[in-house]
């Protein structure tokens, strides 16, 4: 059998790989932040005043902010010495080819479709796909959904874009929407119209237009009454970044009726910190669904979440954190019952291995007069080994009337008994504890698009393989 | 007069021994430094203690308001008596222990309970006595307006075994004032002990309790709360499972009506492994009463093999009524079983309608499925007499 090269998704790809891309941009804001550099990137964009002054205004707000004290560490994050803004020069001049061999090696073992890997890997050339991508287009177009970028929204739809735009999470919101709102670049925009049912899962790298993945991405859902969109921001393989702060902003409205499902599963590199704000507003009988899966980064905080605006809207977040070697995953979900008849349900599963350490942290909040609401919230960590760690931190706050809340969780490792079960019909550890990994998740893996269920199923293999050697 | 150095040295100091004073006035000024907790603490976030002013209630009742139980023919070495009374004849024992578990400076409550706890028992039961019959303490509170601030300190030899419980009795039902009740329990290695505490105050009154358990190799615990009293009660109930192969089953039951606000702080702290613990809170809300559940399991690095179960059930009888309840788990080792779980909500209609198309008027149904409820936790109440006490109190206020 031909030597495989050992992948190990969640160690330093810096050494392993020793990948890195060449800089060079047309445009580079200085180092740090102050007001000179947000009205640079704003005058960049040829924003209209109303943007500028909403930037300046976060800035603001960032400053004052203090940094959140709870969840993991972020003291080590140091403001003054990032890059807000960085334009790149010819996204052309890099190729598949140049990518280095051992990250393509990733790609072709998990499988990813030749184009989305081009997209991962910031290589924007012209390929196969972009047929497809023009039909799509076209057949959206025709249905009057609005799929583009963020800052194109801007400029063509600024009607839209401004009665949407940080209503749901304004920029006071805490400390990361602030910053996420002064330096914000790239993101999606998605409008889907009243009755409007799109079919095809939609995907960030459809765009191949514009500036797909950015340090600060600012996404914009607006599903009016009846229409029905699932939304894929990002994909299972690794993601390679130099950038040390992400820090995004998703915004989404379901009006009456209208269903929404979010899916990402966020493959950072180990240097990266991911905090990322992401909340619905669910009107009536909507259905808001996130679907969220963390694999990357050194630290992640976040919790998407669902307000439940009017009677019969429901929310759902189904959770998956997978820590390594360094990491810390603090993920979960919020449900905010602000209606009466309002259902949510949390699904969090969490697996640490090698010294990671996932914690499970949500809210559910339930607002006087928000009676007859239903919500339960069920979290299973495995731990895959005694250095590794796992917390749950849930915080419920029921102000209303006949009010059923149900909260359950466990914590275990991978069971003697499965092993042994799995073992005595010859399969051999590794592989039968990379099965019981994989069985874990399943709730999850089976709400994801087939192709993506099988590149996660994949990914945790490689995990594993890294794990048990 | 006040709660000040002046009034500890007048009512307090005398006559005890110099370490014991000493502790009463680092306690008090750990109560002078200590600001009232803010609202952004975790922990007192849901808990209003704005309108709590210990001053209002300075005169302390009764330095020796107890009334011990003493079961016919103790064994020989198992001392039981005040503790005030103990401090002073028992130093060796006393010394080393009081206020190691429950910390005199983790707030400003605990600090003024350190400083001027007055009644309350030590226990001392030695190496290998068994006890069969329970040994009883009633704490009662006769006037109004006052503080009443018992201390339980139980030290359980190697392999001995017995039962305890700490009853807290007003004699009049719409007293107001100040109430404590803490208790320490160390645990020898291989030691069997039950304890129950029933607080039944009156139901205007403030009552701030802490109670900490340190269980040696191979001991067990069967701790059980009963609150029923004070329009304010915050109870803190933690295990330390310092011992391999030491067990805590940790239980409550709480009912809770008119106004009335409880607040339950617990931890499970498994510092070694081989060690478990079992926790079950149940409660039942009525009329406008509001109630907290705040639990954490925590399982050290190397606590392999360790068993760890928590479970806060709220049963919601009135719209008005409010159960916030919230399990924390922080698991730093993998070789556990570990689950939590809560629920709140309220009588389940299929039941309801299931008993009624039997026949049986809603009220009746309604209160059979409150005792069902409390059934199973009420069997885990470790000795027969408690038992029979919280039964009947129950059945009293289900009415």
């Amino acid at each position: 059998m031909a030597t495989v090269p050992k992948v190990e998704v969640g160690t330093d790809y810096k050494e392993k790989y020793g990948f890195f891309v060449p800089e060079e941009y047309v445009f580079k804001a200085k180092r740090g932040l102050n007001p000179e550099i947000v009205k640079e990137i704003s005058w960049m964009k040829q924003e209209p005043e109303w943007m500028t002054n909403m930037r300046l205004r976060s800035l603001e707000i960032f400053r004052k902010k203090p940094m959140p004290k709870w969840g993991a560490d972020l003291s080590v994050i140091d403001f003054e010495n990032i890059f807000y803004y960085l334009k790149a020069s010819d996204k052309q001049s890099k190729t598949w080819e140049d990518l280095p061999p051992d990250i393509k090696a990733t790609y072709d073992r998990l499988g990813v479709p030749e184009a989305e890997r081009k997209f991962l890997a910031g290589v924007s050339a012209q390929y196969e796909s972009e047929v497809v991508y023009h039909s799509l287009q076209k057949e959206l177009t025709a249905k009057g959904v609005i799929f583009t970028d963020t800052d194109s929204a801007l400029r063509d739809h600024p009607d839209l874009f401004k009665e949407y735009f940080g209503t749901v999470i304004p920029p006071a919101d805490n400390k990361f929407s602030a910053l996420n709102t002064a330096v914000w670049s790239g993101g999606s925009f998605i409008y889907v119209p009243k009755g409007v049912r799109v079919d095809i899962p939609l995907q960030a790298y459809f765009r191949i237009n514009a500036e797909n993945m950015g340090q600060f991405e600012r996404t914009l859902i607006i599903c009016d009454e009846g229409s029905f969109v699932h939304y894929i921001e990002g994909c299972t393989a690794p993601i390679y970044t130099t950038d040390s702060l992400h820090s995004a902003v998703v915004e989404i409205i379901v009006k009456k009726n209208a269903r929404c499902r979010y899916t990402t599963i966020q493959n950072w590199s180990t240097n990266v910190f991911n905090l990322v704000t992401k909340r619905a507003m669910a009107y009536a009988d909507a259905t808001m669904e996130w679907v969220d899966g963390n694999l990357g980064s050194q630290i992640t905080m976040k919790y998407p979440s669902v307000y439940l605006m009017e009677p019969g809207a429901k929310g759902d977040v189904l959770s998956v954190a997978f820590a390594g070697k360094g990491q810390h995953q603090d993920a979960g979900g919020k449900m905010i019952h602000v209606a009466p008849n309002t259902t949510s349900t949390i699904t969090s599963k969490s697996i640490s291995k090698g010294g990671g350490r996932t914690s499970y942290r949500g809210h559910i909040k339930i607002y006087p007069g928000a009676n007859n609401c239903k919500s339960f919230v069920k979290c299973d960590a495995l731990l895959l080994d005694d250095e590794s760690r796992s917390d749950t931190y849930p915080y419920n706050d029921v102000d209303a009337e006949n009010v059923t809340l149900g909260h359950e969780a466990t914590v275990s490792k991978v069971s003697d008994e499965q092993l042994f079960y799995l073992m005595s019909r010859g399969i051999p550890r590794a592989e039968a504890e990379t099965m019981i990994v994989n069985g874990f998740i399943e709730p999850f893996t089976k709400e994801l698009p087939l192709e993506y269920a099988v590149e996660l199923n994949r990914l945790i293999q490689l995990e594993m393989e890294g794990s048990v050697g | 007069m006040g709660l000040t150095s002046e009034s500890l040295e007048k009512s307090l100091l005398q006559g005890e021994p110099g370490w014991l004073r000493e502790r009463r006035q680092t306690a008090l000024a750990a109560y002078e430094r200590l600001p009232l907790p803010a609202k952004t603490d975790e922990e007192w976030r849901r808990t209003d203690v704005s309108r709590f002013n210990p001053a209002d209630f300075s005169q302390l009742e009764h330095l020796d308001g107890l009334k011990l139980e003493r079961p016919a023919g103790l064994p020989a070495g198992v001392i039981l008596q005040p503790l005030r009374m103990a401090a002073m004849e028992h130093p060796e024992l006393i010394e080393p222990r009081l206020f190691t578990l429950v910390h005199g400076d983790r707030d400003r409550f605990a600090a003024l309970h350190a400083a001027f706890f007055t009644g309350g028992t030590f226990l001392y039961v030695p190496d290998g006595v068994e006890i069969d019959e329970p040994i009883l303490g009633q704490h009662f509170s006769h006037h109004d307006g006052t503080s009443v601030l018992p201390h339980t300190l139980i030290v359980a030899g190697r392999g001995a075994r017995f039962n305890y419980l700490d009853e807290y009795i007003a004699d009049n039902e719409s007293e107001t004032g100040h109430r404590s009740g803490s208790t320490e329990i160390f645990l020898g290695e291989g030691s069997q002990v039950g304890y129950v505490a029933v607080q039944k105050w009156g139901r205007n009154v403030w009552h701030f309790a802490d109670q900490r358990a340190e269980l040696q190799k191979d001991s067990t615990l069967r701790l059980f709360n009963v609150t029923l009293g004070g329009k304010f009660s915050k109870t803190r109930v933690e295990a330390s499972l310092a011992g391999e192969g030491s067990n805590a089953e940790l239980k409550a039951i709480y009912f809770a009506s008119a106004d009335q606000f409880f607040d339950f702080h617990t931890l499970q702290d498994h510092r070694v492994g081989n060690t478990r613990s079992d926790l079950l809170f149940k409660g039942a809300l009525q009329d406008v009463s509001r109630t907290v559940y705040a639990g954490l399991i925590r399982i050290a690095k190397h606590a392999a093999r360790s068993d760890a179960y928590q479970a806060n059930r709220n049963l919601v009888l009135s719209d008005k009524a409010k159960a916030t309840s919230i399990p924390m788990l922080e698991i730093d080792n993998n070789d556990v079983r570990c689950t939590h779980g809560a629920t709140v909500g309220p009588v389940d209609p299929e039941h309801l309608f299931y008993l009624r198309s039997r026949g049986i008027p809603e009220s009746t149904a309604k209160r059979m499925l409150i005792q069902g409820f409390f059934g199973d936790v009420l069997d885990r109440i470790p000795f027969e007499h408690a038992r029979k006490l919280v039964e009947a109190e129950l059945e009293s206020r289900i009415g």
